[in-house]
């Protein structure tokens, strides 16, 4: 009987092979596994600096835009799709002052790491990578909306995914 | 009727952000930022400041409970702290987890603690300087503590218990949801993992931000008594509890009724509502 040498988590559980994830996202995911734990919080807060630059910009139009504020969260989060003629996502992110510092790295690297992913692969994106990126040090009950980001654009992507079968379907 | 007090009791536990500009760099102070966003810190902080994490500094990573005294003096000595050094707290959140840490320093016997009035958000919305410099201070040899002050300023489960069946004074902090029973989460915050909710039976509701003005600094001590001791019955020289969800926000309302209203025997119950909503056999209360 063969046995799996992938990667295991904390609790020993095989994790998705790197192929699971988008090539960009894998590569972030790669990056922050071979930091130490100095260096990875500088990593993230590098990327929370860079997360205003996710925000939608000047003349730019998108098929989806869900601005909310949602019980579990500090402040409105926004998040605005647009699906190219390849089928391609590109997604945008607001975040209000209130978010917290982990949450905008978060932000800013999905929205980097998904980029031209498809809407389908997104939704289908499992979440344990967020550790892997954070560290365990830093996930915290407090510190959940880091999922609550990844929660979003699957969102968002699931009601556009359902809008284009609707459309199919009629 | 009733007068009230013009002063804090102890004004000297605070300190104004246009002072400590000015003595940034003075001697015998330590200036501690603790924050609930965990990576705040590294985003920028008053210069000099050093960080104190309220979980993985302070709390005890196997057990319920606070770091031993031998951790606690390891802690200090790395930030060059000695037990004549004043340290001023601040933080995010209106200073929670700023009262939260020195609430642990005095269950360690360190005496001189201050807050900054108004915490981070005061501090920065006033565009006083901050760095994302780490400074490095000599190592000290700070003693072991040779006791925790467990008995005059922390409740247990118990404790609070006999609190609640002898009617004496319980201070909830948290929101008037979460101590009707409505929620069992902090409105914004994800559910921390509370079976039921309500409140311990007799306990009054006086949200911790009762305690502040819209900037984050501190109500007139006129004021606090007439919140604390009017409303909620308290009094000087009467055991009184408070507790939150954790024990951050009623480190809040825990400073302000030792520190600024000088009431003597206030305990911060740090089990608080996640540990007595889950407790088997704990008698709760709903909406009142």
């Amino acid at each position: 009987m063969s046995r799996s040498c992938g990667k295991l988590d904390e609790a020993g559980v095989a994790l998705p092979p790197d192929g699971a994830y988008p090539a960009k996202l894998g590569n972030i995911i790669n990056l922050f596994e071979s930091l130490p734990e100095d260096e990875r919080r500088e990593t993230l807060v590098s990327y929370a600096d860079n997360a205003k630059n996710q925000e939608p910009r000047a003349r730019e139009k998108f098929d989806l835009a869900d601005v909310r504020k949602d019980e579990e969260c500090m402040d409105t989060v926004g998040v605005y799709l647009h699906v190219d003629k390849n089928g391609k996502a590109h997604i945008r992110m607001t975040l209000g002052p209130e978010v917290q510092t982990l949450t905008r790295s978060m932000t800013a690297i999905l929205c980097k790491g998904l980029e031209g992913s498809t809407p389908q692969e997104i939704l289908d994106l499992p979440s344990d990578f967020v550790t892997r990126i954070v560290g365990a040090e830093l996930v915290r009950v407090r510190s959940q909306t880091i999922y609550y980001v990844l929660t979003r654009i699957k969102s968002i992507c699931k009601v556009y995914l359902d809008r284009q079968r609707m459309a199919q379907v009629a | 009727m009733a007068t009230y007090p013009t002063q804090y009791a102890h004004p000297e536990a605070l300190v104004e952000t246009d002072w400590l500009e000015k003595h940034l760099k003075d001697e015998g102070i330590r200036i501690v930022e603790s924050n609930e966003d965990i990576l705040l810190y590294d985003t920028g902080h008053l210069p000099g400041a050093v960080h104190i994490d309220w979980r993985a500094d302070l709390q005890d990573s196997i057990i319920r409970d606070y770091i031993s005294p031998e951790k606690f003096a390891r802690l200090c000595g790395r930030h060059g702290i000695t037990p004549d050094t004043t340290c001023i707290f601040y933080g995010d959140k209106a200073n929670w987890w700023a009262c939260y840490a020195l609430w642990a320093f005095r269950l360690f016997g360190h005496e001189n603690v201050k807050i900054l009035n108004g915490g981070r958000d005061k501090w920065k919305a006033e565009q006083r300087p901050m760095t994302r410099e780490v400074p490095k201070y000599p190592a000290t040899n700070y003693p072991v503590p040779k006791k925790r002050f467990d008995k005059e300023i922390r409740a247990f489960f118990d404790e609070a218990l006999t609190h609640s069946k002898s009617s004496k004074p319980l201070i909830d902090v948290r929101s008037p949801g979460e101590y009707k029973g409505e929620i069992t989460h902090m409105p914004e915050y994800p559910q921390e993992g509370v079976l039921r909710g309500g409140h311990i039976p007799g306990a009054k509701s006086m949200p911790w931000k009762t305690a502040t003005n819209d900037d984050a600094t501190f109500k007139p001590a006129d004021e606090l008594a007439k919140i604390y001791l009017d409303q909620c019955g308290v009094k000087p020289g009467t055991d009184t509890i408070v507790y939150c969800r954790i024990g951050e926000r009623s480190s809040h309302t825990w400073f302000v009724l030792t520190y600024l209203l000088g009431l003597d025997k206030v305990r911060n119950y740090d089990g608080s509502w996640t540990e007595w909503g889950n407790k088997v056999g704990a008698p709760i209360e709903k909406s009142v």
